[in-house]
């Protein structure tokens, strides 16, 4: 969400120490997912105060079956900052749904988006992501 | 392989696929994926997610968050309320079963209190109260407490008496008959409301040859028809309508001695 490790540790902490607090007055969170929700707007509102992505159409390029052997070339650094990159709620579906950690309604829920919403942007994102790889790794060199 | 056609909510479905199959625990995202597998697209996509997933486990989670929180426990697992157990068909499917079969049950076990010795007999009396005219009977004009005299005077049938609940009924006839089991019938014709009486011997056990006895006023009905039967000293007394048991209950409801 930030591709920032410090940053995303503070907003750990903070999530944390919310919740420490919450318990310690009798009001622990009882929704599952509250951990994530929290973090999850934590990390808008720590996004807002850096440099903010230019909002543009980006292109997009149809899945290809070369895509597995072209994100091996990526360090997982980049892989964060260009997701961190992308507008919400975008950002927040495709970090959420790479984590792997959640089932559909999990996503559904903490994303706060609509089946057809959230599966448009996971589509775009692919093929986003697949044209930002044909760009950086160009087929002669797959 | 691309030639299975996806519909407009499976290919929505399609791109929210979770990268493990275990993530996939609702029933149209399954069946959406089941049609998906077979396409040519699905498989790039899921190829796809896999490497990019793959990326994303490799960024190093620091020490100390690994330390408050297990990697292997980051979500806690959905409590499944009854709600969603009882929408699974299997569930619903049994719950189904196990209620009709209990609704057969409860009718059987109603049927059983019901029942009582002689109520064969009893129902082929119904058939015959049914069928029968007044004037198929010989007229007897008297209360219906003094026919237990007049049968036994007549025809020798002894304990074949009218209770009291229906002893001071008007009569309008009588006759006796021997049934198809060679058992001696009394009928008997009431003014009131069309009612008849059928008289006859109780069931007997085969074994010891005595009467099979029951307590109170146990009621029947069959094709529109009511009766209620007692057992008294070996034999039992039916009064039948052409009617709903109401009809019959205020004069069972009654005590008289």
């Amino acid at each position: 969400m930030l591709a920032d490790a410090a940053k995303a540790q503070e907003v750990f902490h903070a999530t944390l120490r919310e919740a420490a607090q919450l318990a310690a007055n009798g009001e622990a969170p009882r929704d599952r997912l509250w951990f994530f929700r929290n973090a999850r707007w934590r990390c808008l509102e720590a996004g807002e105060q850096g440099l903010q992505a230019e909002d543009v159409d980006l292109q997009q390029h149809e899945l290809a079956d070369s895509a597995p052997s072209q994100i091996d070339k990526l360090q997982p650094q980049e892989l964060a900052i260009w997701i961190s990159g992308a507008p919400d709620p975008q950002r927040t579906a495709l970090a959420l749904f790479y984590l792997d950690e959640f089932n559909y309604r999990d996503l559904l829920s903490v994303t706060e988006l609509k089946p057809p919403e959230l599966s448009k942007l996971l589509c775009d994102g692919r093929r986003q992501f697949q044209a930002w790889l044909d760009a950086t790794f160009p087929a002669a060199q797959t | 392989m691309s030639a299975v056609q996806l519909s407009r909510k499976e290919k929505m479905l399609m791109h929210c696929a979770p990268i493990r199959e275990e993530r996939v625990d609702e029933r149209s995202l399954r069946m959406a994926l089941h049609r998906a597998r077979k396409t040519e697209v699905f498989a790039i996509q899921q190829n796809f997610d896999k490497a990019a997933t793959a990326l994303v486990q490799a960024i190093p989670i620091p020490q100390e968050i690994t330390d408050w929180i297990p990697t292997d426990t980051f979500i806690a697992p959905t409590r499944r309320r009854w709600q969603k157990y009882a929408q699974n068909p299997a569930f619903l499917a049994t719950g189904i079963a196990v209620l009709v079969i209990t609704i057969i049950a409860i009718f059987q076990l109603v049927d059983r209190m019901n029942r009582f010795p002689g109520e064969p007999t009893a129902r082929r009396l119904l058939t015959t109260a049914s069928s029968t005219h007044a004037m198929m009977l010989d007229p007897v004009k008297t209360d219906a407490g003094a026919l237990g005299d007049f049968l036994f005077m007549k025809h020798r049938l002894v304990h074949y008496d009218v209770p009291p609940e229906f002893a001071e009924l008007k009569t309008l006839g009588c006759r006796v008959f021997d049934d198809e089991e060679g058992q001696r019938v009394a009928q008997v014709w009431v003014v009131e409301k069309k009612m008849q009486f059928f008289i006859f011997p109780a069931e007997r056990d085969p074994k010891t040859g005595k009467a099979r006895e029951f307590f109170g006023w146990r009621s029947i009905e069959q094709e529109r028809w009511v009766g209620v039967v007692k057992e008294d000293k070996g034999v039992c007394f039916m009064a039948t309508l052409r009617g709903s048991p109401k009809d019959l209950a205020p004069y069972v409801s009654k005590k008289k001695e």
